[in-house]
């Protein structure tokens, strides 16, 4: 019988996980949690964040597990956490991932870049991080990311047994997909064995930075009647750059023909035109180039392209904002 | 005859197994044991899942339920009337908009004494629409005449929807049952939860079908009428009898609770009393939140101060007799309710609770209401601390400052008002001048003259980005290409689904011109009151615009199946309006069920493929020639790959809107997403859809069918297999020559037919 190393005042370790939807911490949290409840004898809940979010919006997943003598009545999202996974990386744009963690808690977060950089961006003060590069090995494994995420979790979860976990996983894809077991098994595996940690000691007499409920942007006194809304178009105030899965379109207007085939299929509306002259001193239309801020990266673009003038880029930090053509509306 | 504490304890019950859970796989669980006959049912957020596990289940030969399909809520609770009616035991599983579609049909069930089990997966009423979870759905049904339990975690939804059969079909009671429990808070909450191993013992204790013994249809040699109308007379002996079975329901609830804990060992008396013996302070709350606030209790108790908490597990009958003991020495309650009874300064239930201890002379307990969590709001273990401060408060001043009240308004902040972000474009804006649309003469007929298409970049978007749908979202791409094809202003409607979902999503507007949103089945009905309306007050003086304002009805996932009525009552009348069917071939919004525009063996997921079924069965619905058979001016079919072809289509779309009456269009968009297809794929999809004479790109112009693009004169043509094996849903039909000829078959009988209309005016 496993003993958990930490507990809140109702007994409870809790895990929330911070993604996009998509990437399968939806799925990652219930074999997580699903694992400590039958295999290992804790109870334990486990539920994501519902909404009308589609593929690529955030989503965050909880578990919490207690001693089985324990019930289990809270039905509220985890606000204080002992374990943050962060298996977006760029959500950290949007959404304050680190929201709520105790002072000795572990934040896991899937990148490629150093202790230090992802501290600050982050801000996180105290307690430690964990980095692991699940997006590469999931390339390598030919996997996903979400088997990856939950090896490390549990190597962070001492108190949960790998063991257990190998055996959900040959029971989930044995039946169906036999050939996913060995890559899967890797997969976790590695996530188990690479995960390396780091941690900021807990400057003295420091408590949890309290998790803030969001609080909604307007209220009954700023609401319009009846919901209705006359900031038209308000959207445009949205970045939906956290909403790409590693990979956008490049632009290379050399090769461009102008022919508008791109704008024709983007579902995000992210390409950005302009009148000018053309050799013959007509006016035309010419692509300027492509507002990443709306991107999803789905390249349904770089598809339709007859000229190669747009290709796949595997996004590095930064590109997005360097290369982006604001649109102007009007 | 009680069972005491002792015999419970000492009775062994039936073998169990341990799974970890949600409250919809449990009502699933629960149904597939006991072997329904039959469920009629329509997908709605978030009670879609019992019907998807329930065809999973299927799929895997777990249980014989006959799993239909219905056209909306309306209809799947007429499926399950008449199934009911036919002696079937009947199941079904709804939420929100979908209980108040198929409310009238409820007291008919009821009154006409046939009962079935409804699960009633709560969630907020519209408007505004909320998806999320509150109790206003529940509170419509409180005068329905049906038994409602309330389950508070899923361990309890498996418990009652087995314990619900049993007392609906009780010989005392014979009347229908909803086990109410939260959207969300239990419905998607995994949880350990118990199920009984052998499905024998779930259908030994519901016992043999004993409808056979009641009147009902199935039996020839004795014939019945059912439904006959009534005077006033009779119609009160009639509902005599319907509040005494209903009340007697609240005896056979104790019995078979008791009952079943015997078997369980878990054990749902009437109310749930949770420290109540002598508790000064107490709360009520129904369901999830009950539970919440449990630990806040322990957190008073330790600190000395008697509060307790009481969660009713059945609410019709109302259990006033427990209540009023369970209230005797209670100083103060406090009444918290998902839904509001606006107007009647508290909720129902704050109201019957009152008139419960109005009975009793000696009861001094001060009562409390507040409305609270709705629409999915979370109700921390804070939150009831705050409710119980409150009635400590009212208990030492004597009195309740404020008996009604609402709880966690907001007034906001005046610097976070909305301000526009864009200048707001019309008229001008949106007229490039570059798509002309000319009426022959002779024929009556329309050409449209497009620009090169990199041209009509000149015209600004009429949505804006921002919006959330997924990457890839063939619907959002082909929406915004066919307004490009628009000039001047539009005003558009969206019922419900994904692009309604991702483009207005409170306080965020992806719109740039007028966007209206209406329920699921009624935009055609809508919108043709607007535009009329706005003709009326346009030929009266009272507005000031011009003829050109085209209003657009936006219709997709499933939405031309609920929808029909008012889309083919729109199109007799002949409003002058535009409705679009964006077709991505299921009810995506909801999770991908099957929608009748599912091609047949297409996965869906409740359309999935397995030992005992492949994918949908029967073929896809061909709306535009029921639309055509409605004799509108202008009937299309369109996708963006073809852009010229969908343009053209629009232009004349909008004229025939403009000067004549109704146009109708259908375009195919792919959802990567439930297609199981990478995200870049849609635009190729759909061309390969057309190419493969699958989804054919024509128009019925004043009744002359013309095919626009025809794949086989220019060489393009392809097997449907080249379409298909591109997609996950499709790949087990690959596979299947059998299915895969037939789904040929299909297309071709289609095609050949709409070739012969191509070629005759007069067909």
């Amino acid at each position: 019988m496993s003993t958990l190393t930490k507990k809140n005042a109702l007994g409870f370790f809790e895990i929330r996980l911070e993604s996009i939807g998509g990437l399968g911490a939806n799925l990652a949290g219930k074999m997580l949690a699903e694992t400590g409840a039958l295999e290992l004898g804790f109870n334990a809940a486990n539920f994501s964040s519902y909404g009308s979010e589609k593929k690529g919006s955030p989503v965050k997943t909880f578990v919490r597990f207690c001693d089985p003598e324990i019930e289990i009545r809270d039905h509220s999202p985890i606000e204080e956490p002992h374990l943050i996974a962060v298996f977006h990386e760029a959500l950290y744009k949007i959404v304050n991932v680190a929201s709520g963690l105790q002072p000795d808690g572990v934040v896991l977060v899937n990148t490629t870049r150093d202790f230090d950089d992802v501290r600050s961006s982050l801000k996180i003060e105290s307690g430690t991080i964990a980095l692991i590069d699940a997006m590469g090995i999931a390339v390598e494994e030919r996997t996903k990311i979400n088997t990856a995420m939950l090896g490390a979790m549990f190597r962070i979860c001492d108190f949960l047994d790998p063991e257990a976990m190998r055996t959900v996983i040959r029971r989930t894809f044995e039946k169906k997909y036999p050939q996913l077991v060995e890559p899967n098994l890797r997969t976790f595996d590695r996530g188990y064995n690479e995960v390396e940690f780091k941690t900021y000691e807990v400057p003295e007499g420091s408590q949890i930075k309290p998790f803030k409920r969001v609080q909604s942007l307007l209220g009954y006194k700023t609401q319009l009647p009846g919901g209705v809304i006359a900031a038209q178009g308000n959207s445009i105030l949205k970045d939906l750059g956290g909403s790409r899965a590693g990979l956008l379109p490049e632009f290379h207007a050399e090769k461009c023909i102008n022919c508008a085939a791109c704008d024709n299929v983007c579902p995000d509306y992210c390409f950005v035109w302009e009148s000018a002259e053309d050799k013959r001193g007509r006016l035309q239309q010419v692509l300027r180039g492509i507002d990443y801020q709306y991107c999803k990266g789905c390249l349904k673009c770089v598809e339709a392209c007859p000229s190669d003038a747009l290709t796949s880029l595997r996004e590095e930090p930064g590109y997005a904002e360097l290369n982006r053509v604001t649109q102007v509306f009007c | 005859m009680a069972v005491s504490e002792n015999k419970l304890s000492d009775a062994v019950p039936a073998e169990q197994v341990t799974c970890f859970e949600s409250g919809n796989e449990m009502a699933a669980t629960a149904a597939a044991q006991i072997n329904y006959h039959m469920m009629g049912y329509f997908p709605i957020t978030p009670s879609t899942e019992v019907a998807q596990y329930l065809d999973q289940m299927k799929a895997r030969g777990q249980h014989d339920i006959q799993l239909v399909a219905a056209d909306g809520e309306h209809g799947s609770a007429g499926i399950c009337y008449g199934a009911a009616m036919a002696g079937a035991r009947v199941i079904n599983a709804t939420s929100s908009q979908g209980f108040l579609y198929m409310l009238e049909q409820l007291p008919t069930q009821s009154g006409t004494r046939f009962p079935m089990v409804l699960n009633l997966v709560t969630r907020a009423v519209s408007g505004p629409l909320d998806i999320r979870g509150d109790h206003s759905d529940l509170y419509y049904g409180l005068n329905t005449g049906w038994v409602i339990l309330t389950a508070s975690t899923p361990q309890a939804v498996y418990d009652m929807n087995i314990m619900a059969l049993r007392i609906a079909e009780h010989s005392e009671v014979r009347l229908p049952v909803i086990v109410a429990y939260d959207g969300f808070f239990t419905s998607h909450q995994k949880r350990k939860v118990k199920y009984f191993k052998d499905n024998a013992i779930v259908q030994q204790f519901v016992g043999p079908n004993p409808n056979h013994a009641y009147a009902n249809v199935s039996d020839p040699s004795r014939p019945v009428t059912i439904g006959a109308h009534m005077g006033g007379d009779d119609l009160l002996n009639n509902h005599y009898q319907l509040s005494e079975a209903l009340e007697k329901a609240g005896e056979v609830y104790s019995e078979v609770a008791r009952e079943y804990a015997l078997l369980s060992g878990r054990e749902y008396k009437v109310l749930d009393l949770y420290r109540m013996e002598d508790a000064e302070y107490a709360l009520f709350l129904l369901n999830s939140a009950g539970e919440t606030a449990k630990d806040t209790v322990d957190a008073l108790r330790a600190k000395g101060i008697k509060a307790g908490l009481i969660r009713p597990n059945i609410i019709r009958p109302f259990p006033a007799e427990e209540l009023r003991t369970a209230l005797k020495n209670v100083k103060a309650l406090l009444v918290g309710e998902r839904a509001d009874s606006y107007g009647a300064q508290g909720g129902n239930l704050t109201h019957e609770i009152r008139s419960a201890l109005q009975i009793d002379p000696d009861n001094k307990t001060i009562i409390l209401s507040r409305i609270f969590g709705l629409g999915g709001k979370d109700f921390y273990a804070d939150d009831a601390a705050a409710f119980f401060q409150l009635a400590i408060d009212a208990a030492e001043q004597g009195s309740a400052e404020k008996p009604f009240d609402y709880y966690g308004y907001y007034p906001g902040e005046e610097k976070d008002a909305l301000a526009p972000v864009i200048e707001p474009m019309h008229g001008n804006a949106y007229k490039t001048g570059l798509i002309q649309v000319t009426q022959n003469e002779e024929t009556g007929l329309l050409k449209v003259k497009l620009p090169p298409l990199r041209q009509l970049t000149v015209k600004p978007h009429r949505l804006a980005p921002g919006h959330g749908a997924c990457p890839g979202c063939g619907a959002l791409s082909a929406l915004e290409l066919f307004f490009k094809g628009i000039e001047g202003d539009m005003v558009v409607l969206f019922q419900t689904g994904c692009a309604y979902v991702v483009t207005a999503s409170y306080p965020y507007s992806s719109h740039k011109q007028t966007f209206v949103h209406n329920l699921f089945q009624n935009g055609a009905a809508t919108l043709a009151g607007m535009v009329d309306a706005f003709y009326e007050l346009k030929r009266r003086g009272e507005i000031q615009v011009s003829d050109d304002v085209t209003f657009v009805m936006v219709s997709g996932d499933g939405g031309m199946d609920i929808g029909m009525g008012a889309t083919v009552g729109a199109a007799l009348r002949n409003h002058k309006m535009i409705i679009l069917e964006y077709d991505n071939e299921g009810y995506m919004n909801t999770g991908s069920q099957l929608s009748y525009s599912t091609p047949m063996g297409h996965m869906t997921s409740t359309s999935g493929v397995g030992t005992t079924q492949k994918g949908k069965k029967g073929h896809h619905k061909d709306t535009a020639q029921i639309l055509a058979a409605c004799n509108i001016p202008y009937v299309f079919t369109g996708v963006e790959s073809n852009p010229q072809d969908l343009l053209q289509k629009a232009a004349k779309a909008q004229w025939y809107a403009n000067n004549v009456g109704t146009a109708y269009g259908k375009i195919l968009c792919a959802c990567p997403l439930n297609w199981k297809t990478p995200d870049d794929q849609g635009n190729e999809l759909v061309k390969a859809a057309v190419d493969s004479c699958f989804f054919p790109l024509y128009e019925i112009e004043q009744g002359i069918t013309r095919i626009t693009y025809n794949p086989e004169e220019k060489g393009k043509r392809i097997p449907a297999v080249d379409w298909l094996k591109r997609m996950g849903k499709t790949k087990h039909l690959v596979k299947d020559t059998e299915l895969l000829q037939d789904f040929e078959n299909e297309i071709e009988r289609r095609w050949n037919r709409l070739k012969l209309r191509h070629e005759n005016a007069l067909l």
